[in-house]
């Protein structure tokens, strides 16, 4: 119930927020050629185009690379503890659902330390856009092993490489109840690296792109095959999708078309290894959000909170009237 | 149209109407609910054929319609009423039959079949000891006429059976309500019941618009209280001594040395504090927002009692209800006002020098529907005969004014006195008009409905008290009391039967046109000019007689004691071809009429049937109900005869040309000999079915337009595939200046003599996309050309 007179004198206000509105006066620090780069420089893109008012915008993020974000975007942010990201911009959602919510979170953020976060949030469904930038690397601790690094991967904590094979966060989220928005994306593909995060943005509901980034000082050569040949890269095209360019789409010919409904086709698709997929995997529009279904009859004003505490602690009051006599003692 | 049979027949003028014994079998074939059960009498009761007997005045005044024969006994019907005001937030649900509420207890606790037959039927004499009640004059909560006739049912039956009775019975009551507590009081169609369930449907309406109110309210409250209070910490008064004993509470007050807590406390960065009128202007608003009197305070506003009483919005003259409304508007003004200046100030988008001079002149003016559509309406309860007859202008002035003023117009006597004098202090013969001529408005909502009717239209009746603009509902209690020994249910379920009283509907929220808006559905037959029922009674001979029978104005107006003297029961000895049907006679020309005498059927008190001759002005009356009738239905679209003509002059037209279309064919085949093997037009082939999910369709690359050609137009240029930069930084640390970001932070080449041809090569080499093309050397005496070209090389 907006007043529309309210929405009359809003739109005679002629404010246009360029993408240096969102840039912090903080430089980025992230290596030279790091993916991290390209991830900002979309999420500003995005932030531009939707316009969205820096002091209506949260960026939170926990520990690692990818998780400095926060302090390169002029809005608000939260750079929290490690893996609780996800719980502190679950907080910020509940209490101000009228703030855009994003989250940046790394491969061992997201699906290591804070994977229980990952998965009960998948359920909770809160409307917040995350981007698990994923470089398959502890970059910001100079290279141990994450959950995702590839099986055999020497590093400063399995000198003698991985013994598992890596988690794959596309299937983990896609086998989570309540998931309603599972996407991939490439950082070395920039147009629709922007186009997927805008569609996470738009989606209401809690909407996860993993995206895979190059890590030029620990990793350079890791994606090397799949970012020197587009035959490995297979784009997920469908009108309620992604829709290429010309250009891409001469580029990139290895193309299918994907129902982003087809929950079963999403999860053979995000289970290949040979090739990278890059588009939206899985989208629901119609799994409830956690804070709509909480939503209260009323607001939590200090008088509510006064009124329903004075309430519970008359249970346990005893009254005058009530206490015992000296006679009947 | 009449037909002697053996077979038992069926009839009747309420449509949830049924014996209790029919319902109880029914719910026993299948476990559906009772009001859902096919309409059929196990014993239909036939009325005595008493041919002679023609009746003294008494019993002349007694005369009933003989399609009343079935209703003698209300308890023992299931029907709408008695009706449950139900307390609840729901306000879909504000009214609830009583029938409706068994029906759903059963369908959860009685299983289908003989098992649950006995539970059925002791539900039902619940069901029923409770209508009793209701029909007796007795009134209350739901939940204590059940715990009265419980005990009643307990008490009267055989002590074996006391346990299982009980336990049923209060298995059943644990499921009143299951969803949700659900109680209300219990009413039964009476001359209170318009004005009751109108307030309470009403009330029910305001509670929800109060609480979305507050919601948004307290809402804004909260906001611009949390900027003053994110202010107030950023300063230094948040830090002194006594800020902080505040904030730590008095019970610890004597634990802490707040001097020393203030001194080793960081002062604030005193950045972006608010400004003086900011603060000001957001305090003032508050103010406004929390001592607003249009909704009561909720569980969640401030203390509420230095507050003033909330406003009344109920009236019973239209006048004091408009002069509420004028009086208010200032307060309704500053209400907006602060909402609005709430929102801007919360988005951070108040602007001093666009809107401060917009509010300094804000006035009643900038409210609109959508502002208006935020308060309470106003509620105006006015009874015919009760309330002065200058009301029907103020109620007139209220609807047209556009206000959201609902105003209630209960009518108690819709056939007035018999003679042709205008009844004084009273809307008189013109209430049944009020409403259609409400409807010529064309922005206020109207409703003209009898009581029997009303729990059938709960859903429109909170539409209309939910309408943001203006509503009329104009309600016929039945409660008429020139009308003794007929339940005002029937008497008001007659009304709307023999269109006395039709049933229609202006909605303008409905649809653009009038179509859409005006509706008479919810009249009997609606299609037909008086609605027809089964007759069935027993003649000399004992034998069945089924004859359909037209409901008309004069059968209802039989019931009324004014115009006893305006019928006469006939013997049907004295029967001719002269006497006919009122239906067929008012049909007639004043030429056909002739000597033709007009009879209904009636029933006396013993429920003997005779034909009953009606004079001129019961005929009369029925004409000119006949005439009101066909009006509203042209309005609704039956029988339209602008529609009639145009159709009529549509068909000619197209059966002209068709005539034409096909001599001309005659013609010609007349000229030409029919040939042979003439080539039939090419069937395009069906489509073929899409491919399997088992092989994932893929896609034909499209070709690259030339607008997205990056490549330059010389070959030998340097180039940077733009939309393809990752934004890597790489290039632009080689040289920042012939390598620069656009807008969208991806590289291009802003100038390619701003550095060496050497930087342009290697930053192609480093480029991890490879998307950059140094193209050939610009500066032909640079050193290590032929080495860098050759390095350059791959990448143009």
């Amino acid at each position: 119930m907006s007043a529309p007179l309210t929405e009359c004198l809003l739109r005679t206000i002629d404010e246009h927020y360029s993408l240096q509105d969102y840039q912090s006066d903080i430089s980025p620090r992230w290596c030279t050629g790091c993916g991290d780069n390209g991830i900002l420089t979309a999420v500003q893109r995005l932030c531009r185009d939707e316009q969205l008012p820096p002091e209506k915008t949260v960026f939170v993020s926990g520990i690692g690379c990818s998780s400095r974000l926060p302090h390169y975007m002029n809005a608000y942010g939260f750079h929290g503890l490690h893996g609780r990201a996800l719980p502190v911009a679950e907080g910020i959602k509940m209490r101000r659902p009228d703030l855009h919510v994003f989250v940046s979170t790394g491969d061992g953020d997201c699906c290591s330390i804070g994977a229980a976060h990952w998965i009960h949030a998948i359920r909770y469904n809160m409307n917040m856009t995350v981007l698990l930038h994923d470089n398959q690397v502890y970059g910001l601790t100079k290279k141990q092993a994450s959950p995702t690094s590839p099986r055999g991967l020497k590093s400063n904590t399995t000198p003698s490489g991985t013994w598992l094979d890596p988690i794959n966060p596309l299937t983990t989220s896609l086998g989570v109840a309540n998931v309603s928005f599972i996407a991939q994306a490439v950082d070395w593909i920039p147009e629709l690296l922007y186009d997927i995060i805008e569609q996470a943005y738009r989606h209401k509901g809690f909407s996860l792109v993993r995206i895979l980034q190059r890590c030029p000082e620990f990793l350079p050569t890791l994606f090397d095959p799949w970012v020197r040949n587009p035959a490995s890269t297979r784009l997920l095209v469908h009108e309620d999708g992604i829709q290429l360019s010309a250009a891409l789409s001469k580029t990139y010919r290895n193309q299918e078309v994907h129902d982003p409904g087809n929950i079963h086709r999403a999860r053979e698709v995000s289970s290949l290894t040979e090739e990278i997929p890059v588009g939206i995997l899985y989208r629901d529009d119609d799994v409830p959000c956690y804070e709509d279904l909480r939503e209260g009859e009323r607001p939590n004003t200090p008088g509510l909170v006064r009124t329903v505490l004075d309430e519970e602690f008359d249970k346990f009051t005893i009254w005058p009237e009530e206490q015992p006599t000296d006679a009947a003692n | 149209m009449r037909q002697t049979e053996s077979a038992q027949g069926q009839h009747g003028i309420f449509r949830a109407g049924r014996t209790v014994t029919q319902s109880a079998s029914a719910g026993s074939r299948s476990n559906r609910p009772m009001n859902d059960a096919p309409l059929e009498f196990a014993s239909p009761r036939l009325t005595q054929w008493d041919p002679e007997h023609t009746g003294d005045q008494a019993a002349r005044e007694k005369l009933r319609p003989a399609l009343f024969a079935q209703y003698g006994d209300l308890a023992n019907l299931r029907y709408d009423y008695p009706l449950v005001l139900v307390d609840s937030d729901d306000e879909q649900s504000f009214v609830q039959s009583l029938s409706s509420i068994f029906d759903g207890i059963l369908q959860k606790i009685a299983p289908p079949g003989a098992s649950g037959e006995q539970l059925r039927r002791d539900m039902l004499r619940l069901e029923t000891g409770i209508r009793m009640r209701a029909l007796g004059g007795v009134e209350g909560l739901l939940s204590v006429l059940w715990r009265l006739t419980e005990t009643d049912l307990i008490t009267a039956c055989e002590d074996a059976e006391k346990d299982r009775l009980e336990h049923d019975l209060d298995r059943a009551r644990d499921l009143l309500g299951s969803d949700g507590p659900l109680d209300g009081h219990v009413i039964d169609c009476t001359e209170a019941t318009p004005v009751r369930l109108l307030v309470h449907g009403w009330e029910q309406v305001q509670a929800a618009k109060a609480k979305a109110f507050r919601k948004k309210v307290e809402g804004l409250i909260l906001s611009l209280s949390d900027i003053l209070k994110a202010d107030f910490m950023k300063s230094d008064k948040a830090s002194r001594p006594e800020a902080l004993q505040v904030a730590i509470g008095d019970a610890s007050a004597t634990d802490f040395d707040f001097d020393a807590m203030s001194a080793v406390l960081a002062k604030g960065p005193h950045e972006n504090l608010l400004s003086e009128d900011r603060r000001r202007r957001i305090g003032a608003t508050l103010m406004v927002l929390n001592s607003q009197r249009f909704f009561a305070p909720g569980r969640a506003s401030a203390d509420s009692s230095e507050r003033d009483a909330p406003f009344d919005f109920v009236f019973d003259n239209c006048a004091e209800a408009l002069d509420a409304f004028r009086d208010r508007l200032p307060q309704m003004v500053d209400l907006i006002k602060a909402i609005t200046i709430a929102e801007l100030e919360i988005v951070n988008r108040y602007r001093v020098s666009q809107h401060e001079a917009f509010f300094a002149h804000f006035d009643e003016s900038e409210l609109g529907e959508d502002e208006l559509a935020l308060f309470p309406s106003y509620l105006v309860c006015l009874r015919d005969g009760h309330s002065g007859a200058s009301e029907t202008v103020q109620a007139f002035e209220a609807i047209a004014s556009g206000l959201p003023v609902k105003v209630l117009i209960q009518t108690d006597d819709i056939l007035g006195d018999p003679t042709p004098e205008p009844p004084r202090a009273s809307f008189g013969g013109g209430s049944t008009r009020l409403a259609a001529m409400a409807v010529g408005v064309n922005d206020a909502f109207v409703l003209q409905a009898a009581s029997s009717d009303l729990y059938r239209l709960r859903d429109t009746v909170r539409d209309g008290l939910a309408y943001d603009g203006p509503a009329l509902f104009s309600i016929f209690s039945g409660a008429t009391p020139t009308i003794s020994g007929v339940p005002s249910y029937l008497v008001a379920a007659a009304a709307k039967e023999s269109r006395a009283f039709p049933t229609f509907t202006y909605n303008p929220a409905a649809g653009p046109d009038r179509v859409s808006r005006f509706r008479i559905g919810d009249n009997p037959q609606s299609d037909r000019d008086w609605p027809e029922h089964t007759l069935s009674f027993e003649d000399q001979d004992q034998q069945r007689v089924v004859e359909q029978v037209a409901f008309t104005h004069a059968d209802f107006a039989i019931c009324d004691a004014r115009y006893a003297k305006h019928r006469i029961p006939v013997a049907s000895s004295q029967w001719h071809d002269s006497i006919v049907p009122v239906d067929e006679h008012v049909q007639l020309s004043a030429e056909q009429r002739g000597e033709k005498a007009a009879y209904v059927w009636t029933i006396d008190a013993d429920n003997a049937l005779r034909k009953t001759v009606v004079d001129d002005k019961l005929l009369r009356g029925a004409r000119r109900c006949l005439k009101v009738w066909q009006g509203l239905q042209e309005i609704g679209g039956i029988n339209d005869p602008y529609v009639s003509r145009i159709l009529a002059e549509e068909r000619a037209t197209w059966e002209r040309e068709k005539e034409t279309e096909l001599e001309a064919l005659r013609e010609e085949l007349d000229r030409e000999a029919p040939q042979a093997g003439l080539a039939k037009p090419a069937i395009a082939e069906p489509v073929a079915p899409a491919a399997s999910d088992e092989a994932p369709p893929t896609v034909e690359a499209a070709p690259a337009s030339d607008a997205e050609q990056v490549a330059p137009a010389d070959p030998d240029a340097a180039y940077i595939e733009t939309p393809r930069c990752t934004t890597c930084n790489e290039c632009t640390q080689i040289n920042n200046k012939m390598f620069i970001y656009n807008e969208d932070m991806q590289a291009e080449i802003a100038d390619p003599d701003a550095g060496s041809f050497r930087q342009l090569v290697e930053a192609a080499e480093i480029c991890q996309v490879s998307i950059i093309h140094p193209g050939k050397p610009r500066n032909p005496d640079e050193p290590g050309l032929d080495e860098l070209m050759e390095r350059a090389a791959p990448f143009n």
